[in-house]
C-alpha cells in the first residue's frame, strides 16, 4: 500500500520534471528558430519545435492534436519549407528584419502582449463557471455516429466548419497553381533511398487508411490520413518521380473537387426529407462520416502533394498535352 | 424552408467546383452560377421581407453545440449587394482574361470568394466567422496573385502576411472568449458577456484583427498596392466587398455581442482613426498618379466614414434615432460598394483600351469612351456624396447625428473629406475631357462598359431614390437576439 503510494508520488514527480523540461525546451527551440539568421537552420529548428509541440499535446491528453501536429505541423510543413528553400537563389535572400521597426521594440511589444494575454486568460479561467461545450459534446456522443468525440465535433456537430475548411484547402491550392509551372524534377534517387522508399511507401499508405478508419473510435481522421498519403507523394517525388504519384491533370482536378463535392452531396442528401443541411440520420451517421472523410482524405493528400510540387504540373495549363 | 440560408453559400461553392472540373466552359458555367447565386440571394430577400429574420441550426444541433446560420436585415442587404456586384464584375470578367487557363482559375476563385463572403454574412458562430474570414482572405490573396507578374505576387504576399496577422489576432480573441464564457454562439455569448477585463481584452483583439483586414488608418498600408495591382474585376470586388466584410464583422460584434462591454472612449478612438483615414486617404487619392491607385486610396477614405459612425451610434440612445443612423451607415456601405466597383471596372476598361491608367494621360477619353467617362462621373457623384446618390443621404444623416450628440469634431472632417473627394473626382474628369493628339474613335458602346454603367447607376440613382425602403428592410428585426420572430 505504502509502496504503491510512494511509487505514485515518484511517477508524478518524474512527469512534472518532464513537463518542465518540455516547456523550457519548447521556449528555447522557438527562440532559436526565430532568432537564427540561417534559413536552413531555422527550418530544422522549426521541425524539431513541431515535434515537441506534438509531445506537449500528447501530455495534455489531446492525442488527435498530437497526431495532426506531428504529421502536418512538423512533417508536411517541414517538407514544404525545405522545398521552398531550394528556390532561394545562391546569393541568398535579402536579410530579414533590416527594415521597419527596431527589434527591441518588437520584442518589447511581443512580451507586453504575451503578459496581457496571459493575465486575461488567467482571469477568464478563474472567472468562468467551468461549463464548456465538452460536456455537451460527450452527452450527445451516442447520437453522433462515432465514438471519438473529436471526430464528432469535426464531422457532425461542427461539420460546417470542416466543410468550409476544405474550401480553404482548395483556395490555397489554387493560389499555389497561380505561381507558375511546378518545380523541375529532381534526379533519380540512389539505390539506398530507392529501397527505403520501396519499404516506406506501402507502410505510409496502409497507415493512412488505418488512421482514416480508426478516426471513428480513436485519434485519427481525414487530415492525418491525408498527410500520410501526402508524405508518400513527397517520398516518391524525392525518389525522382516527377508526378509525385499523382494522376494526370484531369484526375487531379477531380480529386481536388471530390472532398467538397461529397461533403455537399451528403449534406444536401440528408436534408431532402425536410431536415437541416448536414443533419445526418442517426443510423447512417457513421457510414456517412466515413464516406466524407475518405473523400476529404484524397482531396487533402492531392492538395498537399500539389503544394509540394510548388506550381502547375504538366497538363494543368489548358492546351498542354495531358500527362507528364 | 430554413435551408434557404445555405444556398447563397452552396451555389457558388459548387459552381467553383464545376469550373474547376470544366475549365474550358468556365465562362458560361461561371456566369450561370453567378446568376443562380443572385437567385438564391433574391429568394432570401423575398422570404426575409415576408417573414423576417431566419435561423438555421446546421446538422440539427442546437446553436452552441452546433453552428447556427442567421439572417437579418443587415446581412441580407449586404448579401444582395455582394451577389449583384459579383455578377456584374463577373460579366465584365468574361472578356477580361485572354488566357483560358487564367480564366478557368479566375472563375473557380471568384465563385469561392462569393461563397466565402456569403458564409461570413450569414454566420452566427464566432469560430465559424473565423473560418469564413480565413477562407475569404486566402481566396482574395489567390485572386490578387492571378496576374502572375512580379508586382502582383509581391502585393499578394504582403496581403497574405497581413491577412494572417489579422486572422491570428482575431483567433486569440476567440480563444479568450471561449475560455471565459464557454460558448461560441454569438447569441449565447451576448447573453453571457459581462463588462470585465476578459471581455475588453477579447474585444480589443477581435477588433484589431478586423481593423487590419478592413484597412483602417493607420493599418491601411497594404491595401493600395494589393488593390491597384490586382486584375480590374478582382480589384472591384476586393474594394467593394472584401474590406467591407471585415467592417460588417466589427459592426456585428460591437452592437450585437459586446453591447454591454462597450465604452464611448473605444468608439471615439475608432471614430478618430476613421476621421484620419478620411483625410489621409482623400489626400493620397488626390495625389495619385494612376486611376486604380486613386480608387484604392479612395476606398481607404470611404472606410473611414463607416468607422466615424461608430461613436455616433454608441452615443445615440437605442431606438428610432439610432436606427436611422444605422440605416444611413448601411446605405453608405452599399453605395460605396456599387460606386467603387463601377469605378474599378471603368478603370479596367480604360486600362485595356488605352494600355495605361495614368491620370495625366487620360486626355481624349471622354471622346473615345463616352460611356466609361459617364461611369467615372456617376461613380464620382456617389463617392463625393452629391444628390441624388445614397451617399448624400448617408452623409446628411451622419452630420445630423453628430449635431444631435454634440460630437462636433466630425463636422469639419466630413466637410474637408467631401471637398477632397470632389477634387480628386473632378481631377480625373478634367483630364478625361481634356484634348488629345489622337483622333478620337467612333462613338460606340463596348459591351464591357455595360456592367460598370449599371453598377454606377445603382449607386447614384437607385440607392438614392429607393433609400427609404432600406430603413424599412432593416427594421424587420434581428436574428441575433436569441430567437427568430
Amino acid at each position: 500500500m505504502i509502496d504503491s503510494l510512494i511509487d505514485k508520488d515518484w511517477v508524478e514527480a518524474l512527469w512534472l520534471i518532464l513537463d518542465f523540461a518540455l516547456a523550457v525546451l519548447l521556449l528555447g527551440l522557438a527562440a532559436a528558430a526565430v532568432g537564427t539568421r540561417d534559413l536552413r537552420r531555422g527550418i530544422a529548428l522549426f521541425i524539431a519545435f513541431g515535434l515537441l509541440v506534438a509531445l506537449v499535446w500528447a501530455r495534455l491528453r489531446a492525442p488527435d492534436l498530437a497526431l495532426a501536429e506531428a504529421a502536418i505541423g512538423a512533417g508536411v510543413s517541414g517538407a514544404l519549407l525545405l522545398a521552398a528553400l531550394r528556390d532561394v537563389p545562391p546569393s541568398g535572400l535579402p536579410s530579414v528584419g533590416a527594415r521597419g521597426l527596431p527589434l527591441w521594440l518588437l520584442n518589447l511589444g511581443s512580451v507586453t502582449l504575451a503578459v496581457l494575454l496571459g493575465w486575461a486568460l488567467l482571469l477568464a479561467l478563474a472567472g468562468s463557471d467551468g461549463i464548456r461545450l465538452a460536456d455537451l459534446a460527450l452527452a450527445n456522443l451516442e447520437h453522433s455516429g462515432v465514438s471519438n468525440p473529436v471526430t464528432a465535433v469535426l464531422l457532425n456537430y461542427r461539420a460546417y466548419d470542416t466543410f468550409l475548411e476544405l474550401g480553404v484547402v482548395l483556395a490555397a491550392v489554387l493560389g499555389v497553381l497561380a505561381l507558375g509551372p511546378a518545380r523541375r524534377s529532381v534526379r533519380p534517387a540512389g539505390p539506398v533511398l530507392n529501397s527505403l522508399i520501396r519499404l516506406l511507401l506501402p507502410l505510409l499508405i496502409v497507415t493512412g487508411g488505418y488512421l482514416l478508419w480508426i478516426g471513428a473510435t480513436a485519434p485519427g481522421g481525414a487530415f492525418q490520413a491525408g498527410a500520410m498519403l501526402a508524405a508518400a507523394a513527397v517520398l516518391l517525388r524525392l525518389g525522382g518521380d516527377a508526378t509525385a504519384g499523382l494522376p494526370g491533370a484531369v484526375g487531379q482536378r477531380w480529386l481536388l473537387a471530390l472532398g467538397i463535392a461529397v461533403f455537399a452531396a451528403v449534406g444536401l442528401g440528408v436534408s431532402t426529407g425536410g431536415g437541416a443541411f448536414l443533419a445526418y440520420p442517426h443510423d447512417w451517421a457513421g457510414v456517412l462520416i466515413l464516406l466524407i472523410e475518405a473523400a476529404a482524405m484524397l482531396m487533402i493528400a492531392c492538395a498537399l502533394a500539389l503544394a509540394y510540387l510548388g506550381g502547375r504540373p504538366a497538363g494543368w495549363t489548358i492546351g498542354d498535352r495531358e500527362g507528364g | 424552408m430554413t435551408n434557404l440560408l445555405v444556398w447563397p453559400v452552396l451555389v457558388p461553392l459548387l459552381g467553383g467546383l464545376a469550373t474547376l472540373l470544366a475549365p474550358r466552359l468556365a465562362n458560361p458555367l461561371g456566369l450561370a452560377c453567378s446568376l443562380a447565386t443572385l437567385g438564391a440571394a433574391a429568394a432570401l430577400v423575398v422570404v426575409f421581407a415576408d417573414q423576417g429574420p431566419m435561423i438555421l441550426a446546421l446538422g440539427g444541433w442546437a446553436p452552441g453545440l452546433g453552428i447556427a446560420l442567421r439572417a437579418d436585415g443587415l446581412s441580407v442587404a449586404l448579401l444582395a449587394m455582394s451577389s449583384l456586384v459579383g455578377l456584374a464584375a463577373g460579366v465584365y470578367a468574361t472578356g477580361y482574361f485572354a488566357d483560358p487557363d487564367v480564366r478557368g482559375r479566375f472563375w473557380s476563385l471568384w465563385l469561392l470568394l462569393s461563397a466565402a463572403l456569403h458564409a461570413l454574412l450569414l454566420s452566427g458562430d464566432l469560430f465559424n466567422l473565423y473560418v469564413t474570414l480565413e477562407l475569404l482572405a486566402l481566396v482574395a490573396v489567390a485572386l490578387t496573385a492571378l496576374g502572375g507578374g512580379r508586382a502582383a505576387l509581391e502585393a499578394a504576399l504582403r496581403y497574405l502576411t497581413i491577412g494572417l496577422l489579422g486572422s491570428l489576432v482575431f483567433l486569440l480573441g476567440v480563444t479568450l472568449l471561449y475560455a471565459g464564457y464557454g460558448t461560441l454562439d454569438l447569441v449565447g455569448l451576448a447573453g453571457a458577456l459581462r463588462p470585465e477585463p476578459v471581455a475588453w481584452v477579447a474585444l480589443s483583439l477581435l477588433t484589431v484583427g478586423l481593423l487590419i483586414k478592413s484597412a483602417l488608418f493607420p493599418l491601411h498600408f497594404w491595401l493600395p498596392p494589393a488593390h491597384a495591382n490586382a486584375p480590374a474585376p478582382v480589384s472591384a470586388v476586393l474594394s467593394a466587398l472584401v474590406v467591407k466584410a471585415a467592417f460588417y464583422m466589427v459592426l456585428r460584434l460591437w452592437f450585437d455581442v459586446f453591447d454591454p462591454a462597450l465604452t464611448q472612449a473605444a468608439a471615439n478612438l475608432l471614430g478618430v482613426l476613421g476621421g484620419a483615414a478620411v483625410l489621409w486617404g482623400s489626400w493620397r487619392a488626390l495625389r495619385a498618379e494612376r486611376l486604380k491607385l486613386l480608387a484604392a486610396y479612395s476606398t481607404v477614405a470611404q472606410l473611414g466614414y463607416l468607422f466615424m459612425f461608430l461613436p455616433l451610434l454608441l452615443a445615440l440612445p437605442p431606438g428610432p434615432s439610432r436606427d436611422v443612423a444605422f440605416g444611413a451607415l448601411v446605405l453608405l456601405a452599399l453605395s460605396h460598394g456599387f460606386a467603387k466597383s463601377a469605378l474599378f471596372l471603368g478603370a479596367g476598361v480604360i486600362q485595356q483600351r488605352a494600355g495605361h491608367d495614368r491620370i495625366a494621360d487620360l486626355g481624349g477619353t471622354a471622346r473615345a469612351l463616352p460611356v466609361t467617362t459617364f461611369v467615372l462621373a456617376l461613380a464620382g457623384v456617389a463617392l463625393i456624396g452629391l444628390p441624388p446618390s445614397g451617399t448624400f443621404l448617408a452623409k446628411w444623416q451622419l452630420l445630423a447625428s453628430a449635431i444631435e450628440t454634440g460630437q462636433w469634431l466630425w463636422l469639419p472632417i466630413v466637410g474637408i473629406g467631401t471637398l477632397l473627394a470632389g477634387a480628386y473626382c473632378f481631377r480625373v474628369l478634367g483630364h478625361a475631357f481634356g484634348p488629345s493628339d489622337r483622333v478620337g474613335a467612333a462613338l460606340a458602346v463596348g459591351g464591357e462598359e455595360i456592367p460598370a454603367l449599371l453598377l454606377a447607376i445603382t449607386a447614384t440613382v437607385v440607392l438614392g431614390l429607393g433609400a427609404a425602403g432600406l430603413w424599412e428592410f432593416l427594421a424587420l428585426g434581428t436574428a441575433f437576439d436569441g430567437g427568430s420572430r
